[in-house]
């Protein structure tokens, strides 16, 4: 506190706040065109020089007037330091105008463009990008839209398009940590400085606070809009399409990342130089002056996402925006560090939690679904139901996503008591899966209801053998959609592999024999000898009706398994061996037998209408799924 | 423990309840019971917001909403206690209840968006505060001189213009590009600059909600499907639905009356709740209340019905006299009377400070605990 000069009389007041208070009036934009028209930063240096001293000087007054003693020259104390106010006001309205004047002339919409940087490194390793490879390969790209929807157009104007299009993993190297950039020329900083100060120590801090928000958070706004981030209500969204959501869930994981680590992680900068020294409180009151509006809106549109309807399709995007929440949540935790940034912090938190609720949930769903998914009409021909595809998809996709889900997914498949002794539900022991993941839990117990589910459509074909193919076919599907994938089969585990490989083996031998029980009856050996004979004596009748039965039915075998389908072309093959290893030798031996007693008689071709080969090639038309002329090709004659 | 970790959902306790049923008409009285005590509750917490310290001046102040809030977390509480008590869950997918709970769905989505742009209303609020305080500030310091009152002056009438955009703002073209574009300002006058900013930032904050949503609009949506509950459903849930939907669309259109949300012009003025209804009577009469208050506010053109910022009003016109007839120095009569209005400005911006953050808290309450009932109701709901 230094000693004030001769300030105990009025007469002699300091000439030094004469000649300030003149320039400070000579720039009262309130009183003067001339002052209106002209600023005073951005013209003339030493105009600034001189203002800025002239302000300080006012200053300076004012607490020297204020610790002034009592004295009888009350009144004109009392005009004087009227007069000083008076002058602060004026220097300290002019300064706002002026500090505004700045940050406009230097604000406009963040680049967005530019912070594409279209860099080639590899893409950080992420659930979806199984090849680490060079960016740019349209797989890369493709495997991106896991979701199913078609391709973004490269638009020309869009910034965020074209960096998915041609680099999308470029966009997500640039804004992987937070990276501030300048937004305002350090010698505006240096000016916006230097008025703050002195509209803060003149007691001037609040219309410092909201002539700085005004101005920032109408450029937040814009580059927001140029992000492409709009403005969803909740029942929007609600009602939106799912491939319409996926489209901009994908487009807010990008821009959310440039919002926090780029645009907000700079503004908070800028108020930090801003504002430096004058205390922290300042500068937070800035930035969330700025801030806080778009980021609740921002963080508005994935809470609205992360609350919507549950539906199996929307698992994959649920877990690309939660990853995506998860990996930005420590930066959001920087920037708006704050108390008074509190309630965004924890609504991040919340949304990330709601996410993998949502998860779980969608899950559970999917559960259901396949459980009761409730079509009756047989597929036909035997082959691989729609849902079976479904399902081995979906758990395929689910294993590729198994980091996170690993770590969302807590608790083992409802399959206990809620659910004992209802016949609607298959049984599950978990005693002999001891050590499997909770995940892995689930994907076998939905390979065990969808088994269930297929059982139950198998009954609605009225020939039990084709419902033992459908079975086979089916099953076979599972394992080898598992053996495909090393995530799955690891998961799933070797145990369970051989369960279900033979239960296919079982289904193939029950389909066997439903068909060919009967068929292969017909060569057998009994019931032709005449009784009580000793010499070789056969009933020609009885052999003529074996055979004509043995041709029917194997001719009604013939058409219809025809038509039945096996889609893999080994087990397609190994069913047909497996046929012709028990027909073939049975037939032969029959023939071999008794052919003789035939063409010792009349129409032997009307018994004995085909050969060994013929039964060979017929079986080669078995389960191709397509019906074949009713004449079996006669080889022999 | 954040409002979102995993709790078992309350309607899976309802099939715990199943195993323990005993006859049928034991429960059927035991349901009546609780409806019975259900209801009155419901009237007894809204009585109370009608008697005192609630009653009189306080009525649509920020801790009377703050009360508001706070019966309808009660309410919604013992609503779903009500629901676990033994109800069978398979009754939910059937008529009429399945028809009840999924218009419930549709007004929880409502009331998610509500709660956002309210809360963001207040943020709004905060901005009145703000410029209150600096009006506060400056006329606070003895002896008023000319520079405080002008400096007031410029709050002063920043503050006015803030209190009167409220709605109709987003009618306004104008402000759109004012606020949007930039480049050299070098000749606008600064008094437009000031006006212009802060227009900006009280208009960008509203700006979170989606531009063609309107809480009018939602309200109206909201009550539109309140069926009264024919006789011969009396069993069930319906009533309780019907109850619990009737207090959610009241609190939802107090509070909308009383902050500043977007787009609120033709806001319901008259619900048709029935008067038969005991637990309804605190409802209706508050209802009437508010209405009037509202018709008189739409003919002043003036914000939010809130109580603070209708003071905050009056306070503020009264102070723009004070400071347009003012001369220096001032005649001790009007500083008095203006000091004793800078003081009662002071206590509003004090209770702002002090209860405004607490409301959103309780807001964003009401915004989880619907989240949490629709997806419970979701999961028991599949199939549709």
């Amino acid at each position: 506190m230094e000693p004030p000069e001769n300030y105990s009389t009025s007469t002699s007041f300091a000439e030094p706040f004469e000649d300030a208070q003149k320039i400070i009036l000579r720039w009262d934009s309130t009183a003067s065109e001339e002052a209106r028209e002209r600023m005073i930063f951005g013209g003339d240096r030493q105009e600034v020089d001189l203002y800025l001293q002239a302000v300080d000087e006012i200053q300076r007054s004012m607490s020297s007037t204020s610790i002034s003693p009592p004295s009888s020259h009350h009144h004109d104390q009392d005009s004087n330091s009227n007069k000083v106010n008076s002058a602060i006001q004026i220097a300290m309205a002019r300064l706002e105008d002026e500090f505004r004047n700045i940050l406009i002339n230097h604000t406009s919409p963040v680049e967005v463009d530019s912070l594409f940087i279209l860099d080639h490194a590899p893409a950080p390793a992420s659930s979806l990008n199984h090849n680490t490879s060079s960016v740019g390969s349209s797989n890369e790209f493709d495997q991106e839209e896991v979701g199913g929807g078609g391709g973004d157009h490269v638009d020309a104007l869009d910034p965020i398009q074209r960096a998915d299009s041609s680099n999308s993993s470029a966009s997500y190297r640039s804004t992987s940590s937070i990276r501030e950039i300048d937004l305002i020329p350090q010698e505006a900083v240096a000016d916006l400085q230097s008025i703050a100060k002195r509209m803060i120590s003149a007691g001037y801090l609040r219309e410092c606070i909201q002539v700085y928000g005004s101005v920032r958070k109408s450029a937040v706004d814009a580059s927001f809009r140029r992000l492409g981030i709009e403005k969803l209500s909740i029942g929007d969204i609600q009602r939106l399409e799912w491939e319409a959501l996926e489209t901009k869930i994908r487009r807010w994981i990008r821009a959310a990342k440039v919002c926090v680590r780029i645009l907000f992680a700079s503004e908070k900068k800028l108020c930090e130089e801003i504002f430096y020294g004058i205390g922290t409180a300042i500068d937070d009151a800035c930035f969330m002056e700025t801030v806080k509006g778009p980021a609740i809106q921002l963080f508005n549109f994935a809470e609205a996402i992360s609350i919507s309807r549950r539906s199996p399709e929307k698992m994959f995007k649920i877990l690309d925006l939660h990853d995506a929440l998860m990996d930005l949540l420590p930066d959001i935790e920087v920037v708006f560090e704050s108390k008074s940034a509190d309630s965004i912090r924890v609504q991040a938190a919340e949304i990330l939690s709601r996410l993998a609720e949502a998860a779980r949930g969608i899950l559970s769903e999917f559960e259901s679904a396949v459980l009761r998914e409730p079509s009756r009409v047989p597929v036909p021909g035997g082959t691989i139901h729609p849902l079976t595809r479904y399902v081995m998809n979906y758990i395929s996709l689910i294993s590729d996503y198994k980091q996170t889900l690993i770590e969302l997914i807590m608790s083992k498949p409802s399959t206990g008591s809620r659910y004992s002794g209802d016949p609607t539900t298959p049984d599950m022991e978990f005693a002999e899966l001891e050590g499997k993941t909770p995940l892995a839990l689930h994907l076998i117990w939905i390979i065990v209801i969808l088994q269930f589910n297929l059982e139950g459509k198998s009954k609605h074909y009225k020939d039990a053998s084709l419902a033992h193919l459908f079975i086979m076919n089916n099953v076979h599907y599972i394992v080898q959609k598992i053996k495909g994938s090393p995530e799955l089969r690891e998961m799933i585990g070797d145990d369970y592999l051989r369960k279900l490989t033979g239960k296919f083996r079982q289904a193939a031998t029950s389909h066997q024999r439903a068909t060919w029980v009967s068929v292969l009856y017909c060569l057998r050996d009994e019931g032709l000898h005449v009784s009580g004979s000793f010499s070789s004596g056969v009933s020609k009748s009885a052999l003529r009706e074996r055979f004509k039965t043995f041709n029917a039915m194997f001719e009604e075998v013939h058409r219809t398994q025809a038509t039945w389908l096996i889609p893999d072309s080994q087990l397609r093959e190994e069913l047909r061996i497996s046929i012709s290893e028990k027909l073939i030798p049975a037939y032969r031996s029959f023939l071999g037998r008794f052919r003789s007693h035939i063409e010792s008689g009349k129409h032997p071709e009307n018994y004995i209408k085909y050969s060994v080969e013929d039964l060979e090639s017929a079986v080669l038309d078995f389960f191709e799924g397509y019906p074949v002329s009713q004449h079996l090709r006669r080889r022999s004659q | 423990m954040p409002a979102t970790e995993h709790q078992p959902s309350f309607l899976g306790r309802i099939s715990i309840r199943r195993n323990q049923v005993t006859a049928m008409d034991g429960n059927h009285e035991q349901e009546l019971e609780d409806l019975e005590l259900f209801q009155r509750h419901i009237g007894d917490r809204f009585a109370e917001l009608l008697s005192p310290p609630f009653s009189g001046e306080s009525f649509l102040s920020i801790s009377w909403l703050r009360k508001l809030v706070d019966v309808l977390l009660c309410c919604e509480a013992e609503f779903k206690a009500v629901l676990i008590m033994g109800r069978d869950p398979s009754q939910i997918s059937k008529p009429p209840l399945d028809r009840s709970l999924s218009d419930y769905m549709e007004r929880a989505v409502k009331v998610l968006d509500i709660c956002n742009a309210v809360s963001g209303g207040v943020d709004s609020i905060r901005q009145c505060q703000k410029l209150a305080e600096i009006i506060v500030s400056a006329l606070e310091q003895k002896p008023i001189g000319d520079g405080q009152v002008k400096r007031a002056k410029k709050a002063l009438s920043a503050l006015m213009s803030a209190l009167a955009i409220d709605d109709k703002e987003s009618n306004h073209p104008r402000y759109a590009e004012r606020t949007w574009s930039f480049g050299r300002r070098g000749n606008n006058s600064g008094g437009n600059h000031k006006d212009r900013a802060n227009h900006g930032s009280f208009r960008s904050l509203s700006m979170v909600v989606a531009k063609n949503w309107s809480a009018a609009k939602q309200i109206q949506a909201m009550s539109s499907n309140l069926a009264v509950p024919r006789g011969g459903e009396s069993t069930g849930l319906v009533q309780p639905v019907y109850i619990m939907s009737n207090v959610m669309v009241f609190v939802m259109w107090a509070l909308v009356a009383a902050i500043p949300c977007q787009e609120r012009s033709g806001l319901l003025t008259h619900f048709q709740i029935p008067k038969q209804f005991g637990w309804a009577h605190s409802i209706i009469g508050m209802q009437e209340k508010i209405g009037e208050e509202w018709k008189k506010k739409e003919k002043k053109g003036s914000a939010g019905l809130l109580e603070e910022m209708q003071r905050m009003e009056k306070l503020g016109q009264s102070l723009i006299e004070f400071a347009d007839g003012f001369q220096f120095p001032a005649e001790d009569e009007k500083v008095e009377e203006a000091a004793a209005q800078v003081a009662e400005l002071a206590e509003i911006c004090r209770r702002m400070e002090e209860g405004l953050l607490p409301l959103q808290q309780q807001i964003r309450e009401v915004f989880h605990r619907i989240v949490r009932s629709r997806t419970e109701v979701q999961s028991v709901h599949v199939g549709r």
